[in-house]
This record gives structure tokens, C-alpha cells and sequence, in this order.
């Protein structure tokens, strides 16, 4: 597969590590009151869907950049590509 | 006499001999011959015997679709068995044999398996291997093996090596026949980076294997000169000997070049590469194969492809047979027959399975009539037509009609599609993204029609990627007559041969279609159709017109099986690569590796890391002698270990504190400056992963280290928190397992020593006491780092200085060391302090480990919110009667305990039922005298003082041990603190 | 222990012809990495440049010439590598940017092999996954070759920087010379 990394163009899949479902960015307030129930859905629930899927990709033998990409499970066809700290800043994750 | 159906025309280069042995038989061939030539040249038919019922074959074909001609080359390590002859091109000094025979090839035992065919028909196995049980193993398996398979390994190690590679394009040409090289030459001339591959040494295809003319020249000249244009071209890069064996994901396409195949001895170079080309665009123009028509015998060697037979004839300039018979139902045959004709053979006769075909002068043609039956001996000799005609022929050339070379195509689940027109499956519209196809594998199967589509095709491809096309008016080429009529299958008794590889008959598909196997996919699995190293390149079509025509429904709606990589075999040694011996993976080395060396260390492998496991003396006999005095004299005195290894990550920012305070579940944010602290990582789910310690050198900046095993892992998913969880904390992160060569110093006398070697800092304890830390430097101003940090439980420092003083540094270490009798220990003695002191390690953080099993569940702040916190507080992971981890000695204090041993309760039954836990490390404690132990165990911290089994069947051991704390020795910690 | 002093040790010290080609360690070089701080940008450009002459380099490139070169390593952090004898890079580093930036020093933790000669672009295709026939000079990126790390950067038509863990700088020059063995 080619991953057509934001900042550097088109790279083999081999210099990346797939993690899963770009979900994990949504990580829940360990503080807040309903922790527990947050934390289940966020560790144990993913979608598995035959299509497409946006999921976390590191670019660990290159920049190190954490990607969000958006790939069709069924044809690996490749729609996007973003920066996933760019994802997560507009999912108003912020410090 | 030496090659007796050579024929004076050709593209061998005839001023050179070529010597070969063939079964010990000296003979000769010429540059430009394949194997499969070369025999044709010297009388030899009879090459193969077949797979299954060990009957006499010949080369069918001339090229990779070969199912018969399959041969052993080279010998002794070399050896390669189930070479097709067809590809294989001959030099000087090759040895060649037959193969899967006992005995002679012409005398083969186990041709006696071609009487028993009426038993082994398809599915004889599944009907056959079934009772009884007990013979499975002991009769049936033996007796398989003993049969099935080809060619023979030599059964021993691979002497040749292999390469892997990259290569970027703008457009791959797959196939350098007359459209792939008119594309190249398109889209060469249009500036665009070209790779040209062909699987054949000889570029252009069926040009060099007809009489075509293209641009008022003979095919194989104009193919010459297009290569010569091409060659000169610096975007161009033409891979003669390469097969493009698969299509992958976003344009990738996986090509085997056979670089060093064709020579007698590799030059110290790679034998084959295993390229992976990145393209933009793929342009397939992969030909077409040709197929045959079953009828009753049409096995025997010297019935071959009519194109081969016009291949073998026109390129390398041999004559198949004397008399050869030309079956057709299209009009190849007949171009067949004028070939023969022209280069002075005896055509026996042409039987066309069509009516109403016009006269060739001197020639005996039969219309609307086949081949009922082939007679013969170890080769065919006469044919017998359905009309009752009898004709000698020493050989047949069969003209089934053709199929694209579409397996490209289907690389990506694409489906062909059918076309009543040609009788053959087209590629389908769903191809793999990026690739088109063009001249005869889409279905343009004559010449000019051919040239027409690669060039158009290769404009719009070009314009695509933003190329300007030359728009070069194509060279003049005809299209030869191409009309076919659909013949398949010349219906009789006796067994027509669909198959030859697999030596499946038409009889079997019909067998099939009878017994329910009605699908193409259960087929192919039930007769073995289509399977084995051809992939049934000759057959698929055919066995699938047979099975429409025994189910009485079209050839479409019975279906067709799809091709998947490789196209053509490729050896597991290629895939290798140079992943191989102590290629296999990088090997990491310390600082002090070399010192180590010259010390006569014995080396362990941790991940990829050589660490020094033990150091033995003179006179020592066993590890053991040599591990036991590295303890004790650490103890004693002090100890140096290499642990470099341990993973270095600097971090800095002005949220750098807050961050650590988030990824360890124990707080950080107010770690002092100049201080270490030990922190423990969870993962999200609330199970420990990691532990290390981490010190503060500024406000901003902090140094982190984690276990060997997991560095890379706590990296990566220290960016995950940074990039994804908290985007806008100001932290930076990088690595520096490799910059510092650190070592620990450990021991009653570590102060002394390294006071004599760090410049200028009080390492009094009051001035460094335990967990401090700071920046200074050693032996007169090299920079380093000091920590008192201690994992033997001794008195303890790691000092790291820049790699590049690693080296130098554990020799003045030990230079320093030698009045106090400094000893260097390796990670044997390392292990056996951690155990005596009652640290965990890999052997505890099992994946399955939480904070509260380890006694350290208060250690989780409950104060903030941290990776893993939350669910590390789930009821379960933390109930009061879980697994805790505790220490063991054994109740005879002489038993040896084990790891892996289960704890029973004494008087319970040893079951899963009444598991209370397990050993997970045991030493020899060179201070108590005795064997020891940590270990799970249910309840552990209140069963302090009782007597449990450790119950090891695997080991066939049962050992009382007696609970105690996991501290074997100084549980106060008062030496690491003194 | 005055009498005592430490030496520093290149990594392997490779200097290894192959036909026309050469493998050299530089170990003359050092290597200091600079975090951008959030928000730091600006200041991080204005730094470099008073400090080194250099443009911050874009991605996939260098600023810089000859032996002294900023190249981009992630989307906030570059590398600077220049001629520099002794172990304190880092503190030089740190001083010429005025604290614009956190440094750390990386010239231990890489080995830098200078390749060079005629047959460099054909070894580096048994090598390297990336289309380094198509970098322009001073280009540099990362990625992976024989299952290691690695930092390329193009220093001429046949010459390029490439570098590599030092612990596993036996394996990667083995990997680097085998390659040219294989074509020349």
C-alpha cells in the first residue's frame, strides 16, 4: 500500500505502524463522573465496517507523525490522509 | 550426428556452440536456445514424466505456460527441480535431467500408476485415504509422499543468494511483445520514466515467433530496432529476464529478474531480485496463451501448441518433427502449415474442425474433421481423424485457439469477462487501479489491431499523468486472419487430457460435474484443474468449456476461477531476500561490546540487542560458577553492567512535567529538579506495560527510560498522547537510547569508585542521596550523566557518557575499579539481584499484570487523571483475594525451584479448579545459599509463612515451597539509601 | 584519576571502496536536534538564521550547504549537522539559539555514512524504497532500509548522506556495502 502522507507525499505502508480506529483520539475525561462507563466504550467498542473506515496510522520509520486515514476496507482504496493532531485540535482536543 | 532437426533459419547465433548434458548426455545447442530448444534439436521428445499417472511427455509449449517439460537444472546444492525447459535458457556447461521417474526415465517403475488410473481418478483421495483411521500415518501419509511431488530438493542449504529492490516509474509495461513495445517506445519518446519488463531474454514477443512484417521488415528486425531506440532512451529502463508476477495495492507491482539464471556461475551476484516498482500507471500487455483441444492421447510427447510449433520453427530455428499434422479451429492453424511449409518440413496433413477453408498447394487438409486418437510409443506416431483417416506424424501441432494473459487483471479480485467472438475470457472492467490493458491479453489478438490499441491506450495514459504524446504514426503492420470457431472436446473413448500437469482428464470434469463438484471453484479443487506451478495457464479454459458442455449451459454462466500473485512461481529465496543467516535482522551492540569481547563474554540475545550474559574466569565451569561470583562480589564490592540497552527518551517543554504526570499512573508534576522517580505505565485498559524511572534535569527538561523490550513501543505511544490526545501541551520527544553508553555501578564500594572518576560533585549522601541525579562529567571533562538509582538493591549509580566514549569508558571503569576488585557483570547476574531484591520484570508484566498483583496498586494516583487509571480501577482488577506477587524458597532448601510451576494449596487435587497461581522467576541466590522465587499467588500477602506445592508435571516436579516476602534480602532497602 | 582521560571512538570507522565507490564514516560531524516549541515558529526561523545563516528547510529537504546542514526530521523538529570535534554540540547549539528551540544532541545516538561513486543510484535501489533518483540536491527524508531507520539526504549526483542507529551501524554498513557489491 501507498499512504500519501500530508507533509511528504506518496510512502510505502511498510515505514508506518497501523494502530485502529481513529476513535482513540475521542479519549474520555478520567475525571468525570460517568469515568468508568466513558472508558469501557473507549477501550473495548469499535465499529468494524466493511468500507470505509478512518483509522490511526504512525508514520514510525519516517516523521513520526501520527496520521488519520480514511481507507475503504473492502478495495483499500485511500479517500484521505490528515495529520492526526490536526484531527484531534478539531475535535477540540486541546491540552 | 549432432542435432538433427536443426533447421538453418532462426535467431540462435549458430557461430558458437554451446555444450549441455541432458540425463549425462553431451550435447549441443546454440546462444539464443532454451533448454526445451536445444532438446527439440537433438531428436529428444520424450522429456517429462507426468505428475500423477507417470506417463511419457514432451515440451508442449515455448514458454511459461509450460505444463510438461518440467526438469531439474544444475546439480549438487544448485540443484532446482520443476524448471520449465521452456523459459530455462541454455549456456554453456548446463546440467539438465529428468525427473519424477524411478528408474529410467523410459523406464519407469511407477509407469505401472498409468494402469491403475481407473482407481485414482478425481477424488480418489477424499474416497480412498478414509478407513481405516490407524492407517493415516502409517500407511497412506508414507505412501503419498513417497509418490506425489515432482522434481526433487537437493536437501541442502540455498547457495545462491538473493536481492530485493526499488524502483519508481511513471508507467510499467508489462510484456515487451509488439504492443508493449510500441507503448514503451509512446510513451519513451513522450519523456515519461518507462520500465519495460519481459519475462523472455529475447524482447518481442510473438515477433520473434512469426514471419510477420512490421514496417516493411521482419517482426523480429523492427522488435530489434524499437529495443536499440529504447536502450538509448535515459527514462527508459528495459528488464529483460523479469516477470512482473503480481499487481498490488495503490499501483505496486511485485517483478522477479532471474539476473543470474542464464550464466553458469553468478559472479558472487545476486541470483535473482525481487523488485517492487512503485508506478504511477501500468500498462499490461502480457500476450496471450495458447490452448488445446482434448481428444483421446493428445498427451503423447510431440503433440504440441501450434504456436510453439511456429516458435520452435521461425525463432529458434528447430524442427519438432519430420511429419508434423496441424489440428486447428481457427485460422493459426494455417499459418501453421505455410510456416512448416516455407521452412522445408513435411506437413502431413491440416485437419480443421471448420467447413469450407481454402487449398494451400501441396498440402492434404481434412475439413470439418478432428483428431479422434494419437497411437505411438514413448511419442507420438500416427493420428487416427474423426472421419476414419490414419496419418503418420512424429508430431502434432494443435491450434485451440488463444486466452489473454489476463491474471494481472485479477490480482485484485477483477473478474474476466467472455467473449463469444475470440472464445475467450477478456479482462473484466474492474482492473486494479492504474492499470490498463492493451493488445492481445485485452482481446486484440492479431498484430496491427494489437499495435493500434497499446498506442492509443498509452496516449490517454499519458495525458493522464500529464505527458504530451509525439503522436508517432505506428510502423505498417497486417492483420492476419483470426476467425475461430469454438472446438473443444472430440467426445470418445479413452482418456482425452485436459490437464497435463495435473493429468486431469475430460473424463474427471464430467466425473466432477456427476458427483455434485459443479462449481468452477469446486472444480478446481476436486480434480486438481488448473493447480500446481502453470496454474493451469494451457488448461483453465478448456477444463471450463468441458464442464459448461457436460452441464449443457454456456461457457459464461458457468463461470471462471480468478488468478492470484505470482503469476509464475518465484522461490521462497527470492522472498528472502537477504533475510538469511545473521542477515536475518540488524543486530544492535553496546558501547562495550568490543571490551566485552576481548573479556570473554558469553552473548544473549534481547530483542536485537547482544548483551554480555556472563563474563567467565579461568577455572570457572559452569555459568553458574560464573554468575554467582559476579553476585558476590558485587555485593561485596562492586559491579559494573552495561545497560545501555534500556530505552532514552528525552523529553522536553514547559509541559513537559504535566505530560509525564498523564502517562505515568504514579505523579510527576512535582518531581524535583535534580531528582529521579520511578514510574509504572498502563495501558488504557488499566494493565501495567512498562516501568522505568525518569529523571528532571531542568524545569523543562526531563530524561526517560524504559525497559529494552518495550522502548519502541513507550515512544510510540508517547506521541500517540502528544499528537492525538493532547495536541496543544508544549512536550518534544526524542530518542537517545543510542547516544549514551550507560553503565550501572553497583555495590558497597560504587561510591568510592566513581568518586575517583566523576569531576568535581559530592556524592555524599547527604549531597547525592538515593533517586538524585545530575549532569557533570567524568576523568577530567567528558560530559555525563550520574544517577543513584539502583535495580540490584545495592548501593548504586548509572553514569552515561556519549557513545563514542563507551568504549573507553568501561575501560578506565575497570581501570579505576581494580582496588576495589570490581567485577563486570552481565544480565544473568543482573537477573539474580532483581530476583534476590524482589523487583519485577518482563517475566511479571505478562499482559495480563495490574498495579494491585504487584503490591504497587496504591502507586495509581487517584488524584488525576492518567493513562490507564480509570479502568485500572475496575472491581476486578483489584479485588482483594486476586493473584499478588510474592517470594518463595523451597522447603528443602536443596530443591531447585522452576519457573512456570503452578501453586497449589496442600491436600487440593492438582487441577485447574485449585490453581492458586505461578512461579514466574527463580534464581540461585548466592547470598541465602538456596534456590528462590517470586511468583502469583492467590491471596499472597496474607499466606506469608505457609507451605503451598509448586507443581510443575511438565517438568515432572513437585517442590514445597514456603510463601515469603518477594524482598529476599534487605526488605528496608537500607543499602540502596546508605 | 588525573591521569585518566577519555578518547572518543568513531563508530566503526568504515572506509571501504568498492570499484569506484567509496563508504566513509563521518565522524567529524555532529548532530543536534531542535524542537520547535509550540507556538515557536517564528522565533525558531529568526534563530536559525542569525545564528546559522540557515532557512528553516521545508519538508522532505535541507537548508544549508556542503557540511553544514538543517534538515526537517518531523513536523516540529529538524536536525542541524555540521563539522564539530568535541561533545558539546548541544550547549553550542542551544547558546547560537538563544533558547528559541530544545535542543538534543544526536550525534552519538546516528552514525553518518558519506557514499559516493558511479554506481551509488543503483546500490541505493537495492536499498532504500525511496525515488532518490528523483531528489534534487540537499534533499533528506527518513525511512526504513533493511528493517533499520534510516536518514538519507542527497548531496550530489553520486554522493549522499545516509544515516543509521550507531547501534546498529555494523548491520547498516554491512546492508550499505553488500548493496554496491551487488552492482558493481
Amino acid at each position: 500500500m501507498i499512504i500519501n502522507h500530508p507533509l511528504l507525499g506518496p510512502r510505502d505502508a511498510a515505514e508506518f505502524v497501523y494502530l485502529g480506529d481513529a476513535g482513540l483520539i475521542g479519549r474520555p475525561d478520567g475525571m468525570a463522573d460517568n469515568a468508568a462507563d466513558a472508558f469501557h466504550d473507549y477501550t473495548y467498542l469499535r465499529d468494524n465496517p466493511a468500507g470505509e473506515h478512518r483509522e490511526l496510522w504512525y508514520h514510525e520509520q519516517g516523521d513520526r507523525s501520527w496520521l488519520v486515514i480514511t481507507r475503504n476496507t473492502l478495495t483499500h482504496d485511500i479517500t484521505r490522509v490528515e495529520l492526526a493532531r490536526d484531527v484531534a485540535r478539531t475535535q477540540g482536543r486541546s491540552r | 550426428m549432432t542435432q538433427p532437426n536443426r533447421l538453418p533459419s532462426g535467431l540462435t547465433d549458430r557461430s558458437r556452440m554451446l555444450n549441455f548434458t541432458w540425463n549425462g548426455r553431451a550435447l549441443q545447442g546454440h546462444p539464443g536456445d532454451t533448454l526445451a530448444a536445444a532438446l527439440l534439436a537433438n531428436g529428444e521428445r520424450f522429456v517429462a514424466r507426468s505428475f500423477k499417472y507417470h506417463r511419457p511427455r514432451g515440451v508442449f509449449s515455448a514458454g511459461p505456460e509450460e505444463p510438461s517439460a518440467l526438469v531439474q537444472l544444475r546439480n549438487g546444492a544448485a540443484q532446482e527441480p520443476n524448471t520449465r525447459a521452456t523459459v530455462a535458457e541454455l549456456f554453456d556447461g548446463l546440467v539438465a535431467t529428468s525427473q519424477n521417474h524411478r528408474g529410467s526415465l523410459e523406464g519407469d517403475l511407477l509407469a505401472l500408476n498409468d494402469w491403475l488410473a481407473p482407481f485414482l481418478s478425481a477424488g480418489f483421495y477424499y474416497k480412498t485415504f478414509m478407513w481405516p483411521k490407524r492407517f493415516w500415518e502409517t500407511v497412506y501419509e508414507p505412501f503419498i509422499r513417497a509418490s506425489a511431488g515432482l522434481g526433487r530438493l537437493s536437501m541442502e542449504p540455498d547457495p545462491d543468494h538473493y536481492d530485493h529492490g526499488y524502483l519508481h516509474c511513471d508507467l510499467l509495461v508489462i510484456g515487451a511483445g509488439p504492443a508493449g513495445l510500441t507503448a514503451a517506445l509512446e510513451a519513451g519518446r513522450a519523456g515519461a520514466r518507462v520500465i519495460l519488463a519481459d519475462e523472455d531474454f529475447l524482447p518481442g514477443g510473438r515477433l520473434n515467433a512469426e514471419t510477420h512484417e512490421v514496417g516493411g521488415m521482419a517482426g523480429s528486425g523492427w522488435a530489434a530496432q524499437a529495443v536499440a531506440e529504447l536502450a538509448a532512451m535515459d527514462n527508459v529502463r528495459l528488464m529483460t529476464r523479469t516477470t512482473v508476477y503480481g499487481a498490488f495495492d495503490h499501483g505496486i507491482y511485485g517483478a522477479l529478474e532471474r539476473a543470474t539464471d542464464h550464466l553458469a556461475g553468478s559472479g558472487g551476484k545476486p541470483r535473482q531480485v525481487l523488485w517492487r516498482l512503485y508506478t504511477r500507471r501500468a500498462l499490461l500487455t502480457a500476450g496471450a496463451t495458447e490452448r488445446s483441444v482434448a481428444f483421446r492421447n493428445n498427451d503423447r510427447p510431440g503433440v504440441m501448441l501450434a504456436g510453439a510449433v511456429r516458435t520452435y520453427v521461425n525463432r529458434f530455428g528447430v524442427a519438432p518433427g519430420q511429419r508434423v499434422a496441424v489440428l486447428t479451429n481457427n485460422d493459426d492453424g494455417w499459418r501453421t502449415a505455410t510456416d512448416l511449409q516455407a521452412a522445408g518440413i513435411h506437413v502431413s496433413a491440416l485437419i480443421d474442425t471448420r467447413a469450407g477453408t481454402p487449398d494451400i498447394p501441396g498440402l492434404r487438409i481434412e475439413t470439418n474433421a478432428a483428431v479422434r486418437r494419437t497411437r505411438g510409443r514413448r511419442g507420438i506416431g500416427q493420428i487416427t481423424l474423426t472421419n476414419g483417416a490414419v496419418i503418420d506424424a512424429d508430431c502434432l501441432a494443435v491450434a485451440g485457439g488463444w486466452s489473454p494473459n489476463l491474471h494481472l487483471t485479477c490480482h485484485q479480485r477483477g473478474r474476466p469477462e467472455w467473449r463469444d467472438d475470440l472464445a475467450a475470457f477478456v479482462p473484466g472492467r474492474d482492473l486494479p487501479p492504474g492499470m490498463s490493458v492493451a493488445g492481445a491479453a485485452n482481446g486484440a489478438l492479431t498484430l496491427h489491431a494489437a499495435m493500434k490499441e497499446a498506442q492509443e491506450k498509452t496516449v490517454t495514459l499519458l495525458q493522464e499523468m500529464g505527458f504530451e504524446p509525439t503522436g508517432a504514426v505506428l510502423p505498417k503492420a497486417s492483420d492476419e486472419p483470426a476467425s475461430i470457431t469454438p472446438f473443444w472436446h472430440v467426445k470418445g473413448k479413452g482418456r482425452a487430457w485436459v490437464d497435463l500437469q495435473n493429468d486431469v482428464t475430460a473424463k474427471d470434469i464430467y466425473q466432477s460435474q456427476r458427483e455434485a463438484f459443479r462449481s468452477v471453484e469446486l472444480l478446481k479443487r476436486y480434480t486438481t484443474l488448473g493447480m500446481a506451478t502453470d496454474q493451469g495457464k494451457t488448461a483453465n479454459v478448456l477444463g471450463l468449456a468441458i464442464l459448461a458442455e457436460a452441464a449443457g449451459q454456456p461457457i459464461p454462466d458457468t463461470g471462471t476461477t480468478i488468478f492470484r500473485p505470482p503469476y509464475t512461481p518465484v522461490p521462497i529465496g527470492a522472498f528472502a531476500g537477504r533475510a538469511r543467516g545473521k542477515d536475518f535482522r540488524p543486530v544492535r551492540l553496546t558501547p562495550s561490546h568490543k571490551w566485552a569481547q576481548e573479556q570473554g563474554a558469553t552473548f544473549v540475545e534481547t530483542g536485537m540487542w547482544m548483551r554480555a550474559q556472563w563474563f567467565a574466569r579461568p577455572g570457572e565451569k559452569g555459568w553458574r560458577d560464573s554468575v554467582d561470583r559476579e553476585v558476590q562480589m558485587t555485593r561485596k564490592s562492586v559491579g559494573i553492567c552495561d545497560v545501555t540497552t534500556l530505552g532514552k527518551i528525552d523529553i522536553q517543554g514547559r509541559d513537559a512535567a504535566e505530560f509525564l504526570n498523564r502517562v505515568y499512573a504514579n505523579g510527576f508534576a512535582k518531581l524535583p529538579v535534580g531528582k529521579v522517580r520511578y514510574g509504572i505505565m498502563l495501558r488504557e485498559d488499566g494493565i501495567c506495560y512498562d516501568d522505568g524511572t525518569t529523571a528532571r534535569l531542568t524545569e523543562t527538561h526531563f530524561v526517560m527510560t524504559t525497559t529494552t523490550a518495550n522502548a519502541v513501543v513507550v515512544f510510540r505511544n508517547l506521541e500517540f498522547a502528544r499528537q492525538c490526545l493532547w495536541p496543544d501541551l508544549d512536550v518534544h520527544l526524542i530518542s537517545t537510547t543510542d547516544g549514551w553508553a550507560q553503565f550501572a555501578v553497583a555495590g558497597p564500594n560504587s561510591r568510592a569508585l566513581l568518586s575517583k572518576v566523576v569531576d568535581d560533585l559530592d556524592l555524599s549522601n547527604e549531597a547525592f542521596p538515593f533517586m538524585a541525579c545530575s549532569e557533570c562529567t567524568v576523568f577530567g571533562g567528558t560530559p555525563a550523566r550520574l544517577f543513584r538509582i539502583s535495580f540490584s538493591g545495592e548501593l548504586a549509580y548509572e553514569i552515561a557518557v556519549p557513545a563514542r566514549f563507551g568504549d573507553s569508558m568501561i575501560r578506565a571503569l575497570m581501570e579505576v575499579g581494580r582496588e576495589f576488585d570490581a567485577v563486570p557483570y552481565g544480565t544473568e547476574a543482573l537477573g539474580v539481584m532483581r530476583i534476590e531484591k524482589g523487583h519485577f520484570a518482563g517475566n511479571e508484566l505478562t499482559g495480563q499484570t495490574t498495579a494491585a498483583m504487584l503490591g504497587i496498586g496504591m502507586m495509581v494516583s487517584s488524584k488525576k487523571d492518567s493513562i490507564g487509571a480509570t479502568l485500572s480501577r475496575r472491581e476486578e482488577m483489584s479485588r482483594d483475594d486476586d493473584l499478588r506477587l510474592v517470594g518463595f524458597h523451597p522447603v528443602d532448601k536443596s530443591s531447585e525451584l522452576n519457573a512456570g510451576a503452578h501453586f497449589l494449596t496442600r491436600g487440593d487435587p492438582a487441577d485447574m479448579a485449585h490453581d492458586q497461581g505461578w512461579m514466574t522467576s527463580v534464581a540461585w541466590s548466592p547470598e541465602l545459599g538456596h534456590s528462590i522465587g517470586m511468583g502469583f499467588l492467590k491471596r499472597g500477602k496474607e499466606r506469608m509463612g505457609e507451605t503451598v506445592r509448586a507443581y510443575d508435571p511438565v517438568r515432572g516436579k513437585d517442590t514445597l515451597v514456603t510463601v515469603t516476602s518477594a524482598h529476599h534480602i534487605d526488605p528496608e532497602g537500607a543499602r540502596q539509601r546508605g | 584519576m588525573a591521569d585518566i582521560r577519555l578518547s572518543a571512538a568513531p563508530v566503526l570507522g568504515a572506509d571501504i571502496a568498492i570499484g569506484d565507490n567509496r563508504i566513509v564514516e563521518r565522524d567529524d560531524l555532529a548532530l543536534v536536534s531542535v524542537a520547535t516549541p509550540q507556538g515557536g515558529d517564528d522565533a525558531i526561523a529568526a534563530a536559525l538564521q542569525s545564528g546559522f545563516g540557515l532557512p528553516v528547510p521545508g519538508p522532505v529537504q535541507s537548508s544549508g550547504q556542503g557540511d553544514m546542514r538543517a534538515v526537517r526530521t518531523t513536523a516540529d523538529q529538524m536536525m542541524l549537522i555540521f563539522p564539530h570535534a568535541t561533545p558539546d554540540a548541544e550547549p553550542h547549539v542551544r547558546q547560537a539559539l538563544s533558547g528559541a528551540g530544545y535542543t538534543t544532541d544526536q550525534t552519538d545516538v546516528w552514525m553518518v555514512l558519506e557514499i559516493s561513486g558511479p554506481d551509488t543510484l543503483a546500490a541505493l535501489e537495492r536499498l532504500c524504497p525511496l525515488d532518490v533518483a528523483g531528489f534534487a540536491d540537499g534533499a533528506a527524508a527518513r525511512t526504513v532500509m533493511e528493517h533499520m531507520g534510516a536518514l538519507i539526504l542527497r548531496l550530489g549526483p553520486d554522493r549522499f548522506w545516509l544515516m543509521s542507529a550507531s547501534s546498529s551501524a555494523g548491520s547498516f554498513c554491512h546492508a550499505v556495502e553488500l548493496s554496491y557489491r551487488n552492482v558493481a
